[in-house]
């Protein structure tokens, strides 16, 4: 094996392997290592385990869909990100350049306001993230002629401060005692109550979007360069450009209806697995969908580790991830290249 | 190959230049050569078929340049543009298998046909040591030579070069003029535009002069280049003559 | 002290009364600061939610407006014409929605706030009073002075009459839980969750405003064991580890899905069907607003945490601290309406 299939594969999977086997065995309710092991195998096996009812409700039902949520969550945060930052040419991109987060917070939170069920809190988060984007997608369309992936980037900021007004707005008129700190954890983000239903539900919208990248694997290092540039070599880039555009947002709004607003994995994990495997997005994505799925359950496992209320996400990954990322920009050079 | 008609060309709502008439014809060199804003950019990217002709027409082997699609457009027609600065660090090797894009279905990834075709074209280049190395991290010449071997590894009939030579030192700009006669040598047609008179000397067969957007004298070099033509268009008096131990006409400014 | 000199001076006030030239007074509010106060104030404006609860239950007539636009669900809980006063906005606090110059225009005599009494608080009503020269009392909120924060505000407000009711009211039904508990060791009072948020998920921890109302009952919040600190996020898990023996959620979308929901099976509060919804019309039976509508909140929880031999009357509870309070007569559907989910099934 080469040194360079080395550092693309094993250690990201390694990686991930031990991140997956400690999140399952560690939490706020007792149950030993031998016992997860024992409960896992028995429900594969689709036998009863020999261990307390309870521990195999936490290890099944509670922490197995939220290490999945996490991975999930992560991937889709990350392989959106490299998309993004592929798309802009611009390794300082994040995904919600596009107004997604802003679209699925402003969901999120009128779902809040209007009291309504989880679900529908997650369902209207899942399409304002595809609406807002779709409306920057548009403006995009529209302004013909000019540098077109300028015209979205300045799209998407502007649509994104409209978004965050209509957040604040209606911060400002809900419940102070009731809604506020409801809308407050979930723009933090947290994967606390995340059931089997809910990672479930995403996993549709986020294999949808894994296809066009996966398809797309090759084409999508020609969209890096000049848009003049290639088409000139042949490319429809218009047209391939609003596929990816479509495909990472179905990631990132699907990610963060279940999760809320997490920074930080969309610009952070694509540069790492940059340096690991190189900027062709064939390699580049598998590595990013692992390091950010591994890296997002590991946070998560902080989160509900460290102390028995749980750490919001979004502080954790910021308070991890920005060190890391200014590091990273000192000593790293070729990985931020 | 290539025919431009009556040819106005510009950016959405502002006329550049119009009252073009080309035609290219395979293997042969063609020169543009103009003061620094007289069009020779836009001029390219509508023959590209990346603008819209305000009037007129181009045409590839007789047919508008918007029936083709990029891909078919891609295959016959290839773009080196001026070299800038990449945002994530391909290698060469990685740059030039590039070029194949138009050959290779928009859902596979390169095949070895197409890895031998990046190969063959970095070797002819001259540039295979460079293979691994950063596209980022190579000089102003390399990555001009990696820009033309990934022309040369879309399998094109016409390479169309947006002033090749600028930003190069004097080495560089004499191994990308060489580059240029082998293309030619080779049968590949060559559109190149360049601020060196000089230049045209020693690599085109025809050559044509623009000015404010319009082509004001077209022909062979030697009589097209002549003393007075170039102090119209630059504003400088120039110094054409023969020089016997290159073989061939030189141009200098005087410089009183 | 405090309470002493603010007493003293309204003693005072009140026996130098009408015979004194002077149409004001000074009081020393909870904050310790000197306020010059109209005798008899007709127009005071409540700064936040707690302080609109506790003027409409004291003073209806001399209320004008409400600092949030109550509900259309509100509206049937609350007394006509009271209930369709104008929306004022919150002058303090959280996000000051109030716009000072419609503030003026309202022309109160009087601005009361009810709440958290520091020196954030102080400042931002020293401000208030400043720019607008009305003056501004802030009256100390925590549920366990309920009966003097009435009486206090009683006074000031020229009605001590409705407010020695209201505040014999609070000390009965917590005199009446005091004699049910004496008897139950602190090992053996219920472990409580309370949950928060459309998840469920979100808590008071040790200390915090929203659970007021438990630590008075004597009830343990399971979420004592995380410390002290205000509303925060727990994990499904977590709560499983605590294992309580009541769950009272805030949202009736998480008492449905705990009900339903195989995670939360294994929950003694599940297990034993002491799961119990907070009532909220008009106003919260538990944390929110933390004002005096959690005082009909002690029989509530006496009659879910310790039911005893003899049963709290809670209907007719319910019937005197809504008449008492809210100025209206409960009918047996809205009795029905409030007590859905709230107390254990018949």
């Amino acid at each position: 094996m080469s040194r360079a299939a080395f550092r693309a594969w094993v250690i990201p999977l390694a990686l991930l392997a031990a991140v997956l086997l400690v999140s399952l065995v560690v939490g706020r309710y007792p149950v030993g290592p031998g016992d997860v092991l024992r409960i896992i195998a028995a429900k594969l096996g689709g036998e009863a385990a020999d261990v307390p009812e309870t521990a195999a409700t936490v290890v099944w039902q509670v922490r197995l869909p939220r290490v999945a949520a996490g991975l999930l969550v992560g991937a889709a945060l990350a392989g959106s990100g490299a998309v993004f930052q592929g798309l802009f040419r611009n390794p300082l991109v994040s995904p919600d350049i596009l107004g997604v987060s802003a679209g699925a917070s402003v969901g999120a939170v009128t779902g809040i306001f209007l009291s309504l069920p989880v679900v529908a809190i997650q369902g209207l988060a899942f399409a304002g993230g595809l609406g807002a984007v779709a409306i920057v997608a548009a403006v995009g369309t529209a302004a013909r002629g000019r540098d077109p992936v300028l015209v979205l980037v300045l799209a998407g900021v502007a649509i994104g401060a409209l978004l965050g007004a209509c957040v604040s707005l209606v911060k400002v008129l809900a419940d102070p005692y009731d809604q506020l700190p409801a809308i407050t954890f979930w723009l933090l983000g947290s994967l606390a109550s995340t059931t089997r239903g809910d990672v479930l539900s995403i996993v549709p919208a986020i294999v949808l979007g894994l296809v066009p990248m996966v398809l797309l694997r090759w084409r999508m290092n020609l969209l890096t360069l000049d848009d003049e540039e290639a088409r000139a070599l042949g490319v429809e880039t218009t047209r391939l450009r609003l596929v990816l555009i479509a495909a990472a947002t179905l990631l990132t709004a699907a990610a963060v209806s279940i999760s809320g607003i997490v920074g930080w994995i969309g610009l952070l994990v694509p540069h790492v697995a940059r340096s690991l495997a190189g900027p062709d997005f064939a390699r580049l994505l598998p590595v990013a969908l692992m390091l950010g799925g591994g890296y997002l359950v590991a946070v998560d496992t902080l989160a509900r580790c460290l102390a028995a209320t749980e750490v919001p996400l979004g502080i954790l990954t910021a308070a991890i991830g920005a060190p890391f990322f200014l590091w990273l920009l000192i000593a790293a050079r070729q990985a931020w290249r | 190959m290539l025919t431009a008609v009556d040819l106005a060309f510009g950016y959405r709502g502002v006329r550049v230049g119009g009252g073009v008439n080309l035609a290219i014809a395979p293997g042969e060199v063609f020169c543009l050569l103009g003061p620094n804003g007289c069009g020779k950019t836009t001029l390219f990217r509508t023959l590209l078929g990346l603008l819209p002709p305000h009037a007129g027409r181009v045409e590839l082997d007789g047919k508008p340049v918007a029936a083709f699609s990029r891909a078919e457009f891609a295959r016959r027609i290839a773009y080196v543009p001026q070299a800038g600065a990449p945002t994530f660090p391909f290698s060469v090797a990685d740059v030039v298998l590039m070029g194949r894009a138009s050959r290779i279905a928009t859902f596979a990834a390169p095949g070895p046909a197409d890895h031998a075709a990046a190969r063959a074209a970095l070797a002819t280049i001259g540039i295979a040591h460079l293979a691994e190395r950063r596209f980022s991290e190579v000089s102003g010449g390399e990555r001009q030579m990696t820009l033309i071997a990934r022309a040369l590894a879309q399998e094109p009939g016409l390479v169309v070069m947006d002033e090749p030579t600028a930003s190069l030192d004097f080495g560089n700009q004499a191994r990308v003029i060489a580059q240029v006669r082998a293309l030619g040598a080779r049968g590949i047609a060559v559109v190149l535009s360049t601020h060196d008179p000089g230049q045209a000397f020693a690599c085109a067969s025809r050559v044509a002069l623009m000015r404010r957007g319009e082509i004001v004298s077209l022909g062979r070099p030697t009589a097209t280049l002549k003393p007075e033509a170039l102090r119209a268009l630059y504003g400088v008096d120039v110094t054409v003559a023969w020089l016997e131990p290159a073989g061939r006409r030189v141009c200098i400014p005087t410089l009183e | 002290m405090l309470r002493r000199t603010f007493l003293t001076a309204i003693a005072l006030a009140l026996a130098l009364g009408p015979a004194s030239f002077a149409q004001t007074r000074t009081v020393v509010d909870s904050t310790g600061r000197s306020v010059e106060v109209p005798d008899a104030p007709q127009r005071v404006l409540a700064a936040g939610p707690p302080a609109s609860v506790l003027l409409y239950a004291l003073a209806p007539d001399k209320m004008i407006g409400w600092a949030r636009e109550p509900t259309p669900a509100q509206k049937p809980f609350l007394a006509a014409p009271y209930r369709d006063l104008p929306t004022t906005g919150r002058l303090t606090g959280k996000g000051n929605t109030a716009n000072i110059e419609m503030v003026l225009a309202l022309k109160p005599d009087l601005i009361l706030d009810v709440g958290s009494v520091d020196a954030t608080y102080a400042s931002l009503a020293d401000r208030v009073q400043e720019q607008t020269g009305i003056p501004y009392v802030l009256v100390d909120g925590s549920f366990g002075r309920t009966p003097t924060t009435l009486r206090e505000v009683g006074a000031l407000l020229g009605v001590p009459e409705t407010a020695e009711k209201q505040a014999v009211y609070a000390e009965t039904a917590m005199s009446r839980l005091e004699t049910r508990i004496a008897a139950i060791p602190e090992s053996d009072r219920p472990r409580v969750y309370y949950g928060r948020g459309p998840d469920g998920l979100e808590t008071g921890l040790a200390g915090s405003i929203n659970m007021e109302v438990l630590d008075a009952v004597g009830a343990t919040n399971v979420a004592d064991a995380a410390g002290p600190g205000s509303l925060a996020n727990v994990s499904v898990e977590q709560v499983l580890a605590w294992n309580p023996d009541i769950i009272i959620a805030a949202d009736p979308a998480f008492r449905t899905a705990v009900a339903r929901d195989p995670v939360w099976a294994d929950v003694a509060a599940v297990r034993e069907g002491r799961v119990y919804l907070a009532p909220d019309l008009p106003f919260g039976w538990f944390d929110t607003p933390p004002g005096i509508n959690r005082v009909i909140g002690v029989d509530w929880l006496t009659s879910i945490l310790y039911p005893g031999a003899a049963p709290v009357d809670l209907a007719a509870s319910m019937r005197d601290f809504y008449r008492l309070f809210y100025h209206i007569e409960l009918t047996d559907e809205q009795v029905a309406t409030l007590l859905e989910g709230a107390t254990a099934e018949p």
